[in-house]
């Protein structure tokens, strides 16, 4: 769906400096995910260039290819194939232009470092190739890439090439952008979510110090100043008037499975179990809240941004500054991880209406209370799940009902919804026979992208579930799952997170509990078990966390377990720390004190991260399997530790006490 | 006001708002973008500078009282390219994803092992309890202030 059909061009792909050094260029965005560092492993194995001298430049519109944008891991998964099939495009050429110039065949030079070699002793740098002509051409589809053995980087722990710069401070995130002339906006927030300015006094802002202008454009206000303060305090003293108009999200229904004799399945089972599963809304809460830096003349515009897809906030922007797309250059900036929040460029438009507005360029940094009180959230989510076991213990027919709202704004074509509000709801066992509904509630929240999109609240309820079906059918819910697994893979990351963990071997101290939890996200197998000690009080602490993973061949292993720690990090405080206040649509929550999340004191001892990938299959995402069993693993080792069944997130103290008392 | 700080060994003068935060003046004013804001409030510490020695929120100073003070941000942790040993530790660790909370926690770590050279985990733990990381790296950064103390 997210594919683009033109052939590639090698030349919009790698080019070969003068002096040596190659780029390569990808729409991809790295926030954190090692992406950059992936990428130039790739290339500098395929093109047999030493990776100092690869430099990658990700999301400039005005020099990569086009691209969809950077939702979810799996979109990374595909872009490495096509860069790694230019940059072997590009030696080919590179040796062939060798051969002419040697007057050799091609088959007796090779690749070194930088250099073709002729069998016996003549070298040529690649750059003395170049002489004026760059390496272009249609890549073809199949071509010879290089042989494992030959790839140096590859598969090895490699630090990240930003490393440097981000610990010296020198990194340059959006809000460090300052370009000469540059403004500081500051927005003036209406009462609600989509209401319309009805009038506005701007008098004694615009006399206030520093102002230079108070811009209006349709319902958007902000102030422009010489310094960030000086907007905030003439922004504070603009008094408009608004008119609320209540916004509701759409509702659909969406059947996502549909076999077969479910009812009449259920109706015979001997052993039969409904439950259902509650998670609240939650905040993608970056620690550095969304920024824009724009520059808008009449002739075209620069946007300083983060973002996932830089070529829709390039759309976006044109038609909201009324300028050609193709005079609006998009450059991302590495920016504080945001896990799905910069799909929605709210900052980027915002700056962009001011800087048309006040003729100059202006960075527009949200403040902590509006990124908590105007960012989309995680939905909430209500999963209904009923199940049926034969005699024998094995599951004969399930039914599942999600409730939840909207997880993108990808829209409400039935098959969008299913694999993004929808995402995960089919359970990976089997075989039995499902009937698996998506309905879409309204809601006045405003919600949208966050890490792994629906399947971390999925998850959450089957694996759960399959717990509660595994105690009440009196079975070990390891093997359980064992036996509704079919595909090896997952079997194999289920069997050895188990071993890691010592799963089946030991007594636990009074009121531990290990809890297990496994998923197929977008083809990457992941299986974890948690440990939780929890106090008489029904305080859950984290102790440790074991993981395995097979998302395929891997490139970089260390950057792997990264992402997967902190997905598994992030998750753990979802789960038991976090909860999005609002009213009427409104957030209420504005700072960290009313939504706490993970600290350093509440990371677990361990994180073990397994990375087991099958190398004979292609590589698969890492940025947001890890987050999407931890909820269930956790909710399950509470239950192993102290009987408490909690189906509530999060996972409270009152909630666990309370239903350790209910048993 | 006209100020004249002290930052990174070197003495700076300004001409600021009376009420301009010491993260705005470092940001701004002297172009050290390297501390970050991340809520203003001193709740997450990605705007934390050595203040005499203390790890502290540069968004709850006035640059004024900073004045008095001697301040050290992350750019003034290195000694030329020569980087300080909990840089170093972090890079080798890979202690970092979006790199968003490093210079803070950076901050933290650096204060922490100039009063305690060889602090237990519970020490580590405790000295970074005010730098909020949402990409989750607390794990390795606790490893890298291990390496960096040993
Ligand atoms: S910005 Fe100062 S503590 Fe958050
Ligand atoms: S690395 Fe992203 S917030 Fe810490």
């Amino acid at each position: 769906m997210w594919d683009r059909s033109d052939p590639e061009r090698l030349e919009q792909r790698i080019r070969l400096e003068r002096d040596g050094t190659v780029t390569a260029f990808s729409g991809k965005i790295d926030f954190g995910q090692g992406i950059r560092t992936a990428f130039a492993q790739l290339v500098a194995d395929e093109l047999d260039v030493p990776i100092d001298r690869v430099h990658v430049v990700l999301g400039d519109t005005a020099q990569v290819p086009f691209d969809f944008g950077t939702f979810g891991s799996h979109s990374i998964a595909q872009e490495t194939p096509r860069l790694r099939k230019a940059a072997a495009f590009a030696r080919r050429q590179l040796l062939e232009r060798a051969s002419a110039k040697l007057r050799v065949p091609v088959d007796r030079l090779d690749t070194d470092r930088g250099t073709v070699v002729e069998r016996g002793d003549r070298r040529i740098p690649y750059a003395d190739l170049l002489n004026g002509t760059p390496l272009t051409g249609a890549v073809p589809d199949q071509l010879p890439l290089m042989p494992d053995s030959r790839r140096r980087y590859v598969g090895q722990p490699l630090p990240r090439i930003e490393a440097r710069d981000i610990v010296t401070g020198r990194a340059t995130f959006v809000a460090d952008v300052r370009l000469p002339g540059m403004l500081r906006g500051a927005i003036v927030r209406p009462p609600g979510r989509g209401a319309k300015l009805r009038s506005l006094n701007d008098e004694a802002a615009r006399k206030m110090p520093g102002v230079v202008a108070v811009i209006r454009e349709g319902n958007v206000v902000g102030v422009v100043a010489e310094r960030e303060e000086q907007a905030r305090a003439a922004a504070a003293a603009v008094e408009a008037e608004w008119h609320l108009v209540p916004v509701e999200g759409p509702s659909a229904d969406v059947p996502m499975r549909s076999d077969a004799g479910v009812d009449r399945a259920l109706a015979r089972a001997s052993l039969r179990l409904a439950q259902t599963y509650v998670l609240p809304p939650i905040a993608n809460a970056p620690i550095g809240p969304s920024a824009a830096v724009a520059d808008v003349r009449p002739d075209g515009a620069t946007m300083y941004v983060g973002t996932h897809r830089p070529f829709g906030v390039r759309e976006q922007v044109a038609k909201t500054v009324g300028l050609p797309e193709d005079t609006v250059r998009v450059l991302p900036q590495i920016t504080s991880g945001s896990y799905g929040r910069n799909s929605h460029p709210d900052a980027a438009i915002e700056a962009a209406i001011l800087s048309k507005g006040a003729g100059r360029p202006v960075l527009l940094q949200w403040t902590r209370e509006e990124e908590f009180a105007w960012s989309p959230s995680r939905p909430e989510a209500l999963l209904e799940v009923t199940a049926g076991l034969d005699p024998d213990g094995r599951i004969l027919a399930w039914k599942y009902d999600e409730h939840t709202n909207v997880h993108t704004a990808a829209g409400l074509d039935p098959q969008v919804l299913s694999v993004t509000s929808g995402r995960n709801a089919i359970p990976p066992y089997g075989p039995f026979a499902a009937k698996v509904t998506l309905h879409l509630e309204p809601t006045r929240l405003r919600t949208a992208n966050f890490r792994s999109l629906a399947a971390a609240e999925n998850v959450f309820a089957i694996e759960s579930f399959m717990d509660e079906l595994a105690a009440a059918s009196g079975q070990e819910p390891l093997a359980f799952r064992l036996r509704h697994i079919e595909d090896p893979r997952f079997r194999r990351v289920v069997e050895r997170v188990a071993e890691r963990s010592g799963w089946s071997g030991g007594t636990m101290p009074a009121r531990h509990g290990r809890g297990i939890a496994c998923t197929v996200y977008h083809d990457t197998y992941v299986a974890q078990v948690a440990e939780v000690e929890v106090t008489m009080s029904g305080q859950v602490r984290l102790l440790n966390v074991w993981c395995v993973v097979d998302p395929g061949q891997t490139v970089n292993p260390d950057g792997v377990r990264n992402q997967i720690e902190g997905g598994i990090q992030q998750s753990a405080s979802w789960t038991l720390l976090e909860e999005l206040r609002h009213r009427d649509g409104r957030v209420v929550t504005t700072g960290w004190d009313a939504y706490p999340i993970a600290t350093f004191n509440d990371a677990p001892a361990k994180i073990e991260v397994l990375v087991e990938g099958d190398a004979t299959r292609p590589p698969t995402g890492v940025g947001e399997p890890g987050a999407v069993p931890t909820a269930a693993a956790i909710a399950n080792a509470v239950y192993a530790a102290c009987g408490a069944r909690v189906r509530q997130l999060p996972l409270t103290r009152e909630r666990v006490r309370k239903a350790t008392a209910t048993g | 006001m006209k100020l004249a700080l002290t930052v990174n060994g070197a003495r700076r003068d300004v001409d600021v708002p009376p009420n301009a935060t010491l993260l705005s003046v470092l940001r701004d004013d002297l172009a050290l973008t390297g501390t970050r804001y991340g809520c203003g409030r001193g709740q997450c510490g990605a705007c934390f500078v050595i203040a005499d020695g203390r790890a502290v929120a540069s968004c709850l100073l006035t640059a004024d009282q900073a004045a008095r003070m001697e301040i050290t941000t992350v750019e003034g942790l290195a000694r030329g390219e020569d980087l300080h040993p909990v840089q170093r530790a972090f890079a080798e660790e890979d202690a970092m994803q979006c790199g968003y909370c490093t210079s803070g926690m950076l901050i933290s770590a650096a204060a922490l092992l100039a009063r305690d050279p060889s602090p237990d985990e519970v020490a580590i733990r405790d000295a970074l309890a005010g730098n909020l990381c949402r990409c989750g790296v607390y794990g390795r950064a606790v490893r890298a202030v291990q390496r960096a103390a040993s």
